[in-house]
């Protein structure tokens, strides 16, 4: 079975294609996780059933490495699914897609462990657990309570795969610039390091060397002011999105290691209410 | 008799919460069974990751009939009287029986309630056990507005292999559960608890929590003796362990032999905290290059690819490791401080390194009173938080202290400084161990002493369960150091000193006690952490405690006051000390009434002269040789000889009350044998003041 990156990709928009969820695409903004595109965050409030799978670029300036810690990336890929409300047999579900994608549970060592998910600036919490594969982490599974402060009814279930973990598993590959992305077989084979090196090398040296901390303030301020005049307008999906640009250069900030304890709690809490605010005018609006 | 057997079957419960939870169920079921009137043989209950499990043995088939009488007014009582009666009833007239008794005829509701059926009790107890049940932390799940620790996916329930129906979260109980996740997927039938447990080791579970561990230890010993090694003894990982498993398999893994040159705790605290591996020892207990790793099940290829899986993920660990090692170590662990700046301890105490500087100061002046060297208490308070902004700290909290005894030690720092970096932080959990080096007990004592007057001086004190500083661990923490023996400082004057050591003028507290106001509170705090900590140290009742405290001087050590509880413990178990106790009680009883008719105090001035009876004159005598010799033995220190000592007057005691009379017609008799009497009660207030013990 094939288990190179982009194949493990595509076997996973097929399997979760059949489970009925709507494939869509990342989201085209900078952020740290799936769980903040508009189709898990705004989503997962109000009372409609929604399904929905997709991979999302995930950044995280202060994990950087300049591409050279074989497990740390400025970039990674999740992949990620909002089922709501989780089904009954969601566990088995999930389970069923490690086979689609070739991890045989009876081969492999798989273990669900307590992990209790929380998001400071999302103001979202959830109970569940990290999914291991012979003690690497390869999924957080996550029961959704609340979004934003706001209760989550029904509740959604979230599957989060890191990719790259996952097929690190699936190849037996130590270090990620090794992974296969596309077929080792033939003359166009890519590996990982081939096609993300250079861009964890660049913005490692952009977020730690060269992003400029008071331009980065400002342009974190701009993003704020926008989201809440878009949020006085009535404009929740704009607005949304300018909140995750606020929440995206509070990233650059921390790790370019600007700000004090108090001032990195005061920012974190500026983009809580932010996202506060959108959810707020999401369930005004009825949405979800 | 009949077996009522109900499993919860759920999905992942977590580990922690496991041992609690199987506990709760029991007394749960127990006080429901009680409150509908069932009664029963016996209640166990069973935990795995996936399943709570409880099993009643020795129950009826049958409640038993309850019959309840209410008695009414009298027949001939005044209607409205009647008719309120009916009202509360909730009957009419008609059902009322009327009954002669010796007071006349009244009216009776008599209520015949028949036996049910335990079958329909059950149906009616399930769900109110799983509504009453408390997580830690529960849960929502679907459309559902049920909550548990994680969704409930199954409910298994039957009497005597007959289904108790019932519905719950959606689910209708059943005689079916599952076994295993991956080895046996498929529902089965079960009749009773015999079968139940059979049954489920068939699909690879094991039921009850303590087989399990038990299992885990052996195998891990067993796989660990194939490479002739022995896994390092560690109980909390194997609790842990054992509430993550159904079917445990033991493996051994390998580590790369160049990370053995890493410190052993760099190495084990990520095989332990983060990936519950065992680590391994050699016959010399040195860390072996290997470790344990318990599997959920055994692996289609013997466990080969777990194995391999495993030992990937400990080195990614492992080379994150050494690279903060290496990082670390490019700067002297004192340039670190600089990072301290800027982390809180407190928005309104400073920062990190605002903490250090107090402690330094404070260290290095208990260091002069207990005749340690300060340069090395300096230097150690000095270096004490640096590693909290190291790499490695950062990514291994657990190795705080240990990370800057490992620096220091490469930096060349003295062996005591670098030890009392790492022993500050003792003891790291309650009855901990307590460190033994001065430099290190007197930075320990310091960082509490610190913490303790920061918060209580601004107004931040534990109460109810908010105690989001941990102060209360603080106090414990504090006490079990000072009843170091070498440290033999009056707390009350060590308290005014950490209270000095704030710069209160250039902070501004949005409230500020007065040194005088805060070392009190902090000290009141410390006496009640304190009898708590006796009583569960070594049980020593409250009272004894408050019958020390009462007679201590005004400065005492904890160390003083708990040698003093001991040796009262020891005499108040004996018969002496109960003897002298209720002589004790008579003595001042007696006073206290003649006092206050007297109006005058009798404080002990007895006449040698006047003494008539042979058992006053031998009282006397005895106190007059042994309440000397006690206050001495008080002032040394020496408390078991001082007890010892008050244990040998009771045969005296007791036979003056037993021929003596106080109160006689002879005036001077009697105002001598009240002073003999009072002096009798200042001879034991020298040890304790009695009448603080309850008898």
């Amino acid at each position: 079975m094939k288990t190179d990156f982009q194949t493990v990709i595509l076997n996973l928009q097929e399997f979760w294609a059949q489970k009925g969820c709507v494939i869509l695409q990342p989201y085209d903004a900078e952020v740290g996780a799936g769980t903040f595109h508009p189709a898990t965050t705004l989503k997962a409030l109000g009372p409609k059933p929604w399904r929905a799978a997709y991979v999302q670029p995930s950044r995280r300036p202060a994990d950087g490495r300049y591409g050279e810690n074989p497990n740390r990336l400025y970039r990674h890929h999740q992949y990620q699914v909002l089922l709501k409300p989780s089904p009954d047999n969601v566990q088995d579900i999930y389970l069923e897609s490690l086979k689609y994608i070739g991890l045989d549970p009876l081969l492999h060592d798989i273990r669900f462990v307590e992990d209790d998910w929380e998001s400071p600036t999302l103001g979202a919490s959830g109970l569940g657990w990290e999914v291991w594969g012979n003690g690497q982490e390869i999924t957080q599974f996550t029961y959704f309570q609340q979004v934003g402060g706001f209760a989550c009814d029904p509740v959604p279930a979230e599957l989060t795969y890191g990719l790259e973990r996952l097929v690190s598993v699936l190849q037996g590959i130590e270090n990620v610039y090794d992974l296969d992305w596309n077929s080792p077989e033939g003359e166009a084979h890519m590996t990982y390091g081939d096609v993300a090196h250079q861009m964890e090398k660049e913005f490692s040296a952009f977020s730690f060397e060269h992003a400029d901390a008071p331009m980065i303030f400002r342009h974190f301020e701009d993003a704020e002011a926008m989201c809440r005049h878009l949020v006085e307008n009535k404009l929740v999906l704009p607005a949304y999105e300018y909140c995750l640009k606020a929440s995206h250069l509070f990233n650059l900030l921390d790790a370019r290691g600007v700000l004090s304890v108090t001032e990195r709690a005061n920012t974190i809490g500026r983009v809580r209410a932010l996202a506060r605010q959108c959810c707020e005018l999401w369930m005004e609006n009825s949405n979800g | 008799m009949a077996e009522w057997l109900f499993e919860i079957f759920s999905e992942e419960i977590p580990s922690r919460m496991q041992p609690e939870a199987q506990e709760q169920l029991k007394t749960l079921t127990e006080a429901l069974l009680k409150e509908k009137e069932l009664p029963f043989e016996s209640i166990k209950t069973f935990i795995t990751p996936r399943r709570l499990t409880v099993v009643v043995e020795g129950l009826p088939l049958q409640t038993l009939p309850i019959r309840e009488e209410k008695k009414g007014p009298r027949v001939d009582a005044s209607p409205s009287a009647i008719e309120g009666f009916l009202k509360t009833a909730g009957v009419g007239r008609e059902d009322c029986e009327v009954k002669e008794t010796p007071k006349g005829s009244f009216l009776f509701v008599v209520k015949n309630e028949p036996g049910r059926p335990t079958q329909e009790v059950l149906s009616q107890i399930a769900p109110s056990l799983l509504e009453k049940f408390r997580w830690p932390k529960s849960m929502r799940w679907g459309s559902l507005a049920v909550t548990w620790v994680r969704p409930i996916r199954g409910l298994l329930s039957i009497l005597d292999g007959r289904v108790v129906p019932f519905s719950y979260a959606g689910l209708e109980a059943s005689n079916k559960t599952r076994g295993h996740r991956f080895l046996a997927p498929e529902p089965f039938t079960v009749d009773n608890f015999q079968d139940y447990e059979k049954k489920l080791k068939d699909h690879f579970v094991i039921l009850d929590w303590e087989e399990r561990q038990e299992l885990i230890q052996k195998e891990i010993t067993r796989v660990a003796h194939n490479v002739h090694l022995t896994p390092l003894e560690d109980s909390a990982l194997l609790d842990e362990v054992a509430g993550l498993v159904e079917w445990p398999i033991a493996y051994v893994g390998a580590v790369d032999k160049h990370f053995m040159n890493l410190p052993p705790k760099v190495i084990t605290t990520p095989m332990r905290v983060h990936q519950r591996y065992f680590p391994l020892m050699d016959s010399k207990q040195k860390l072996a290059p290997f470790f344990g790793v318990i599997s959920n099940s055994e692996g289609s290829d013997r466990g080969k690819t777990i194995v391999i899986g495993n030992e990937r993920v400990l080195r990614a660990r492992l080379a994150d490791a050494q690279f903060f090692w290496e990082q670390d170590q490019k700067k002297p662990l004192e340039h670190f401080n600089t990072a301290l700046k800027t982390r809180l301890f407190h928005q309104q105490l400073g920062s990190l390194f605002d903490k250090v500087e107090r402690l330094v100061k404070l260290s290095s002046r208990i260091a002069k009173h207990v005749g340690a060297n300060p340069k090395l208490v300096e230097r150690a308070a000095l270096l004490s938080k640096a590693d909290l902004a190291s790499q490695m700290v950062g990514e291994f909290p657990e190795l705080q202290g240990i990370m800057g005894c490992y620096y220091a030690q490469n930096q060349g720092e003295a062996p005591e400084v670098a030890r009392a970096i790492e022993e500050h932080y003792w003891p790291k959990v309650s009855g901990g161990e307590i460190p033994d080096a001065l430099p290190s007990l007197i930075l320990a004592i310091a960082d509490r002493l610190d913490s303790l007057m920061g918060f209580f001086t601004i107004g931040i004190t534990p109460s109810g369960s908010k105690d989001p500083y941990a102060l209360r661990r603080a106090g414990l923490s504090l006490i079990a150091l000072s009843l170091n023996p070498h440290f033999s400082l009056s707390m009350i004057e060590v308290l005014g000193w950490a209270y000095d050591t704030y710069p209160w003028s250039e902070l501004t507290p949005s409230l500020l006690k007065t040194k005088e106001q805060a070392v009190s509170d902090v000290w009141q705090f410390l006496l009640e952490r304190f009898k708590f900590a006796l009583r569960n140290g070594q049980g020593s009742p409250y009272d004894h405690v408050d019958a020390v405290l009462g007679v201590a001087h005004e400065n005492p050590t904890f160390s003083d006051l708990a040698l003093r509880v001991q040796a009262l413990d020891k005499l108040m178990d004996g018969e002496d000390g109960q003897n002298l106790l209720s002589a004790y009680k008579r003595a001042s009883n007696i006073l206290k009434i003649e006092e206050e008719k007297d109006k005058q105090l009798y404080e002990g001035h007895v006449k040698e002269e006047v003494l008539k009876v042979s058992e006053e004159k031998a009282l006397f005598t005895n106190l007059s040789i042994k309440s000397p010799n006690i206050q001495d033995l008080v002032a040394k220190g020496n408390f078991v000889k001082a007890v010892q000592d008050l244990a040998t007057l009771r045969p005296y005691v007791d036979q003056f009350f037993d021929k003596v009379v106080v109160n006689t017609e002879e005036g001077d008799l009697r105002i001598n044998r009240l002073h003999l009497l009072a002096y009798l009660r200042k001879t034991l207030h020298q040890v304790a003041d009695f009448s603080k013990l309850e008898g």
